[in-house]
């Protein structure tokens, strides 16, 4: 089977080129896989589907949803929020026209009003201050109708079903990357403590350093670790020195691929919050998972799927920064638990996340998604005709039967 | 209770799947349930036929008969578990191994287009679901067991299906090879053939009918066998315990089997078992040099080992008592007991 893959690719800085740059060699391990160069919207010759990774990203997903629109085909759906990607494919292109559209079509008329008030210039954009509330992705559900969806999660899975996506859905786990050697990286302190990742209030930091000043109390040798560029409007600085933390943090801003598992593997336990999310599942937490670290997330959709035994979880509440305190502590007073949880991430990531395992369930999907609507289409007329022949057309009968065997839509 | 076995027929086919639906039957109803056996003809080309084949399980009401409530039903083999019963048991003799184990081998159904590609994966999804909604699944071997837990990560307790009734005794430990089974490329007869081209003073006796006989006769031919090799056909009951009496041992090798009927029946009959190490389910039960001798798929290894129980008498009639031991512990009581458990 031909197919065309469309994806960004290093060296483009995106988590998803990284990510197709792990999964590719291995589909083409099982099928001949194509991938087009950037810009390049035609699928090429004797291309039998093609499969586009979506995110939100427009400088990075333009272009892909472009060819979308020219051939559709199986959409892996990164994040299930695409306003910022739908932006960029109107406003940015001048089509504001398509951009109301969008808004419309999501939330109604007072969409549409919106959508008018951020032309306008009255209200704020929206892909900065409330994107979550608007996902606008309507346009490519509809376009992954015909031959299906790929997502990562039972959260963006039920965010699709809701929307009123009923094509094929196939819930995929995020492939590992196979942990290098990592040397830790010397790190003083007692127990480390990491975050990895861009910093923003996305990711909780602020509340993060609450807790943390909270487990100082009780280990004055800990370390927390911050790793990733901060975005503007944080404050960091400001926030570490009100807890009296400047001895305590450690910041390093972007750092090469080497650096960044060698930070990871001098961590005791790691952090990776969010809330609210854009329906991603975090390939930083991943990550960390496969070098065995015990970790917190956010108990919030996707990441609230972790296995309880595998990950502590902390629900973005009022009561984030106690609790949040309370798991840094179980893990920080206990040895004994920290390996356990260690053991358990090591084992989740390589079993459910294994590359070769999702490049399995990738065929499976292309297989599926290239002839099943033949293949289900065949069964009904035959079915269907048999049951004509002799006067019976009690057709929903025959749908429910088929549905219940996998056979029908 | 009243219990409906289903099975999946393929029309003037009779083998040891059909015997064992059959027996399971009639066992049930010596023990005093009500039972009856359900089947419906299967037809596996061209390939959209495999899913109608299929489907038409899938729209019958098993659910009561005459008005009166079905409490079980066994579905064995594919696609006859894609029944619905609220208390439908599994005992799993196969799968459509074109579409598992089977695929991109010579044994090959499915091609490479996108419709053959994706009617194979509508079979594991037809599978993963009939299957999974199955109130207890149990399977025919370990092997096969192995193979659903691989494929479909469903589990399935094995229940080994209990030997057909025949005239079993020991008479002699004779001068031929007795080869039992379908006579199919899967079963591999030719291996044993190729094995007695070796050996000028092996005999065989191939007893069983089927697609590939004239092909195998012709193999036999060509490498000069006539008057050491003996198809008997299709033999009846009375015959084939003769044969399993007077042979000095069996040879059972075929390609990853399922299970095996042969082994057990040679046991019974007091008779060792040379098999292959890539035979599958007969590796449950031929244990080497303690039933049987297990080669390697080489036509010089099997008429080594064939060689070797005719040199070796008494240790040949040792392991095939030793065999003869652990099949009698395979019962209709114990396997029943277990189904209905």
């Amino acid at each position: 089977m031909k197919v065309a893959y469309y994806s960004p690719l290093p060296p483009e800085r995106s988590g998803i080129a990284d990510y197709s740059a792990l999964l590719i060699p291995a589909l083409k391990e099982r099928v001949d896989v194509v991938v087009p160069a950037r810009g390049h919207t035609k699928p090429p010759r004797g291309t039998e589907l093609s499969v586009y990774h979506v995110g939100n990203n427009p400088d990075v997903h333009g272009w892909i949803v472009d060819a979308l629109r020219r051939t559709p085909g199986v959409v892996v759906l990164h994040d299930f929020v695409l306003h910022h990607l739908v932006a960029g494919l109107t406003l940015a292109r001048k089509d504001v026209a398509g951009y109301l559209n969008a808004m419309e079509r999501d939330s109604g008329l007072p969409g549409r009003l919106l959508g008018l008030g951020v032309v306008d210039g009255c209200v704020p954009p929206l892909w900065s201050t409330r994107p979550e509330d608007f996902p606008l992705a309507g346009e490519v559900l509809d376009l992954a109708r015909e031959h299906g969806l790929i997502v990562h999660s039972e959260h963006v899975r039920a965010r699709a079903l809701a929307a009123g996506f009923d094509g094929p859905i196939w819930r995929i786990p995020m492939p590992v990357w196979p942990a290098p050697p990592a040397e830790p990286a010397p790190v003083e302190g007692e127990p480390v403590i990491g975050s990895f990742g861009f910093l923003n209030s996305n990711k909780r930091i602020p509340q993060l350093l609450e807790a943390f000043a909270v487990v100082r109390t009780r280990h004055p040798r800990a370390r927390l670790l911050l790793v990733g560029p901060e975005a503007p409007g944080l404050e960091l600085e400001r926030r570490i020195a009100a807890l009296g933390l400047e001895d305590a943090v450690e910041r390093h801003g972007y750092v090469e691929e080497a650096r960044f598992w060698s930070l990871i593997a001098a961590c005791d336990v790691a952090v990776s919050l969010r809330w609210p999310t854009m329906g991603e599942t975090s390939a930083g937490a991943i990550r960390v998972l496969s070098l065995a670290k015990p970790l917190i997330v956010s108990d919030v959709d996707a990441y609230g799927e972790l296995p309880d035994g595998v990950v502590l979880k902390v629900a973005p509440d009022e009561r984030e920064v106690e609790s949040l305190a309370a798991s840094l502590l179980l893990l920080a007073d206990d040895p004994a638990r920290r390996a356990s949880f260690s053991e358990a991430a090591r084992s989740y990531a390589s079993s459910e996340h294994g590359l070769d395992r999702v490049a399995d369930l990738y065929v499976r999907a292309f297989e599926e998604a290239a002839g099943g609507p033949a293949v289900r289409e065949q069964l009904l007329r035959s079915v269907a005709q048999g049951a004509a022949e002799v006067g019976l057309e009690d057709s929903e009968a025959i749908g429910s039967a088929l549905r219940e065997v996998g056979l029908g839509r | 209770m009243r219990i409906i076995v289903t099975h999946p027929q393929v029309p003037f086919a009779h083998g040891g799947a059909e015997v064992l639906a059959e027996r399971l039957t009639e066992e049930l109803n010596e023990r005093g349930h009500q039972a009856a056996l359900v089947t419906v003809p299967f037809k596996w080309y061209p390939r959209e036929r495999v899913l109608e084949s299929a489907f038409v399980w899938r729209m019958l009401d098993l659910t009561e008969v005459e008005g009166r409530k079905v409490d079980l039903l066994i579905a064995t083999k594919f696609p006859s578990y894609a029944v619905r019963h609220p208390r439908k048991r599994v005992w799993l003799v196969h799968q459509f191994r074109q579409a598992y184990d089977l695929d991109r081998t010579e044994l090959a159904e499915f091609g490479e287009s996108a419709v053959d590609r994706a009617t194979r994966r509508a079979i594991h999804e037809l599978d993963r679901r009939t299957l999974g909604e199955a109130e207890k699944r149990f399977a025919i071997s370990q092997n096969v067991a192995d193979r659903l837990s691989a494929s479909l990560g469903l589990g399935a307790e094995v229940v080994l299906p209990p030997p057909q009734e025949l005239d079993y005794r020991f008479d002699e430990y004779g001068d031929f090879v007795l080869s039992v089974g379908r006579l199919d490329r899967a079963k591999r007869v030719d291996l044993l053939l190729e094995a007695a081209a070796t050996d000028p003073a092996l005999r065989v006796v191939v007893a069983g009918a089927g697609p590939d006989r004239e092909r195998l006769e012709r193999v036999a031919a060509g490498h000069g066998l006539n008057g050491r090799v003996e198809f008997r056909g299709r033999v009846d009951a009375a015959e084939l315990a003769d044969l399993y009496a007077r042979c000095g041992a069996v040879y059972y090798a075929p390609v990853d089997e399922d299970f095996g009927m042969v082994p057990y029946e040679a046991f019974l009959s007091g008779k060792p078992v040379v098999t292959t190490t890539d035979a599958g389910g007969p590796l449950d039960v031929v244990a080497d040099r303690r039933t049987g001798l297990v080669t390697a798929p080489r036509a010089d290894e099997v008429a080594e080992a064939l060689r070797y129980l005719r040199d070796h008498p008494a240790e040949g009639q040792e392991w095939g008592r030793a065999g003869k031991a652990v099949a009698e512990r395979v019962t209709w009581d114990a396997a029943i007991e277990r189904l209905l458990g």
